[in-house]
């Protein structure tokens, strides 16, 4: 219990971090006045710009947190991250779609939609090669994953070399392959959290038979569960995750792998705590790593990813020491 | 009382046959060893029987029906796995392990999981992790986790060969005293097949050999065919010793 007051008061922590931070720096006092209804021009970029900019930070990660927990959790992997398995890289396709070729409807909704299709289209020829290949099982798919994700990102390069004749295209694609949280209007970001407590109750609903499959495949099936057709469910539901985080949140590298890893330490390996923890894990870091990119070198911002790679990759690289000595 | 049956069960992997035309009609009660040198098919006829491995031709039954007709639920409470190599992905603590075999049975008896945590020890044991547990600890966790739910029917592939000989006798003990039930246990001990079980069946090149009351079989030379070596039949107090033979036959 003291664990999750802990992760609540460090998340309400950061949230305010998050919206004290930035080119001009606010102190809480001016926050408190900006909630209470103040209509001065700090309060206004309080209100209109910072706040709804840190609590999508917050939900990018949660998002980003559940991803990585449900990878982890189907491929039984503590290095498996939506970036290894093509999920992320087939959103990033569809979103570097949608932000170099004009297309008729309004770039806000195109993106997301076609970064849902990027995520499920990737994961759909994932399960389909290694089916082909007749390697069903956790191994097989994570190479198949490793596969796409080099030909999608090599498509997604190809793009954008080809297709942006302006640098300035170039560089909206550019600065979200790298990772940003891009500032929501109030509708939006209600639609954000809307997603976000969707996936945390599809990626619930998963718990229990991810924990069953944390027993060995053998194991697995001697309980009862239909190991094939959950991996294939689960790897879906993990990818419509993703598709969110990266629609909203570009790629955002290592959050959803070492969320996962905190929250394990703090809740233990069990899912049905897990998936809460490692969403209020990821939304702390992203929306320090958030705080962090807007404020370090003013006026101009660093991207998220940039952030989050320079944080995340030492710590992968503990994680992969740790493991070969194990 | 729910006794299995195989008929005709034919296995093929990679061009080999590991299963070839395999027929055996186990329970509905009692307690059953399946020996046979390595490569016999002993592990892939429990895989087949409990549903994990599927085969390319014949049938299992499982009572009065067919286990490919049955839900993985009533599978899963019906016919108790134990393999032969067991390691969690996550490091579970043993309440938790204890918990996830009993989560499998909608239809739970009330008290199991304490009765199963007593039974096996691991009362003191609930909060400890699995990577902080001794081989002979492990054992009864995962005895726990599989007989919290009373299976009828329980498949075991040897969990305790590579144990000390007191955690294995306890291991066996625990597997062959089920009052009303099937336990049909892989043993590579061949001194504690005729011991401990009433029947035992011998398994080579994916048929059945031999099969009978384990006091009656352990005169059968099969055996010594099976395993290419002449066995000394030796009498003790409590069961049977058998010795390969250092002479030649």
């Amino acid at each position: 219990m003291r664990v999750w007051l802990l992760l609540v008061l460090a998340l309400l922590l950061s949230i305010v971090i998050g919206a004290a931070a930035g080119h001009d720096w606010m102190s809480p006092a001016d926050l408190l006045r900006a909630l209470a209804g103040d209509t001065d021009l700090r309060s206004r970029l309080l209100i209109d710009w910072r706040l709804p900019r840190v609590l999508a930070a917050a939900f990018v990660g949660a998002l980003l947190g559940l991803g990585g927990t449900v990878f982890q959790g189907v491929f039984r992997n503590p290095l498996a991250e939506p970036y290894l398995l093509g999920s992320a890289g087939g959103a990033a396709l569809g979103a570097t779609v949608a932000l170099l070729v004009p297309l008729a409807a309004p770039q806000s909704l195109v993106l997301p939609v076609l970064a849902f299709a990027g995520a499920w289209a990737a994961t759909m020829l994932v399960i389909g090669i290694s089916r082909v290949a007749g390697a069903v099982d956790a191994a097989g798919m994570l190479l198949a994953g490793v596969a796409v994700a080099a030909v999608l990102g090599a498509l997604r390069s190809f793009l954008m070399l080809a297709l942006s004749d302006e640098t300035v295209s170039l560089q909206i694609v550019l600065s979200w392959v790298l990772g940003g949280v891009q500032t929501p209007t109030w509708p939006i970001l209600g639609l954000l959290a809307a997603i976000s407590v969707a996936c945390l109750a599809l990626t619930l609903m998963l718990a229990k038979r991810l924990d069953v499959l944390g027993l060995g495949e053998t194991m697995a099936i001697a309980f009862g569960l239909n190991v094939n057709r959950f991996i294939a469910f689960a790897v879906l539901a993990g990818s419509v995750v993703v598709a969110a985080a990266v629609a909203f949140g570009g790629l955002v590298a290592f959050v959803g792998l070492a969320s996962p890893h905190i929250a394990r330490w703090l809740v233990g390996p069990l899912h049905r705590p897990l998936l809460p923890a490692s969403a209020l894990v990821g939304a702390i870091v992203v929306t320090v790593a958030d705080a962090i990119a807007r404020s370090a070198l003013p006026p101009a911002e660093i991207p998220l990813g940039l952030v989050t790679a320079v944080a995340g990759g030492p710590f992968f690289i503990l994680l992969l020491a740790r493991r070969l000595r194990a | 009382m729910t006794g299995i049956a195989a008929n005709n069960l034919l296995v093929r992997r990679n061009g080999a046959t590991l299963l070839d035309g395999l027929s055996l009609s186990l329970g509905p009660t009692g307690s059953v060893a399946i020996i046979g040198p390595n490569g016999a098919g002993k592990s892939t006829l429990l895989k087949v029987l409990t549903g994990i491995d599927k085969p390319s031709a014949g049938t299992v039954r499982v009572g009065d029906r067919d286990l490919a007709s049955l839900s993985n639920a009533q599978r899963a409470s019906t016919i108790g796995y134990l393999p032969q190599y067991f390691e969690p992905h996550w490091d579970l603590s043993v309440a938790e392990l204890v918990r996830l075999g009993a989560d499998r049975s909608d239809r739970l008896a009330a008290g199991a999981i304490e009765a199963a945590t007593e039974k096996f020890e691991l009362t003191a044991l609930g909060r400890r992790r699995w990577s902080t547990l001794s081989g002979g600890e492990r054992a009864r966790v995962l005895l726990a986790a599989v007989l919290v739910v009373d299976p009828p029917v329980l498949l075991a592939d040897e969990p305790a060969a590579s144990l000390d000989i007191r955690h294995r006798l306890d291991v066996i003990r625990a597997l062959t005293r089920r009052p009303d039930r099937l336990s049909v246990v892989v043993v590579h001990d061949l001194d504690l097949a005729f011991t401990f079980f009433e029947r035992v069946v011998v398994i080579d090149r994916g048929k059945v050999v031999a099969d009978g009351p384990a006091k009656s079989l352990i005169e059968d030379r099969r055996i010594d065919e099976v395993f290419s070596v002449r066995f000394d039949r030796l009498k003790t107090p409590d069961g049977w010793l058998l010795r390969a033979s250092t002479t030649n036959s």
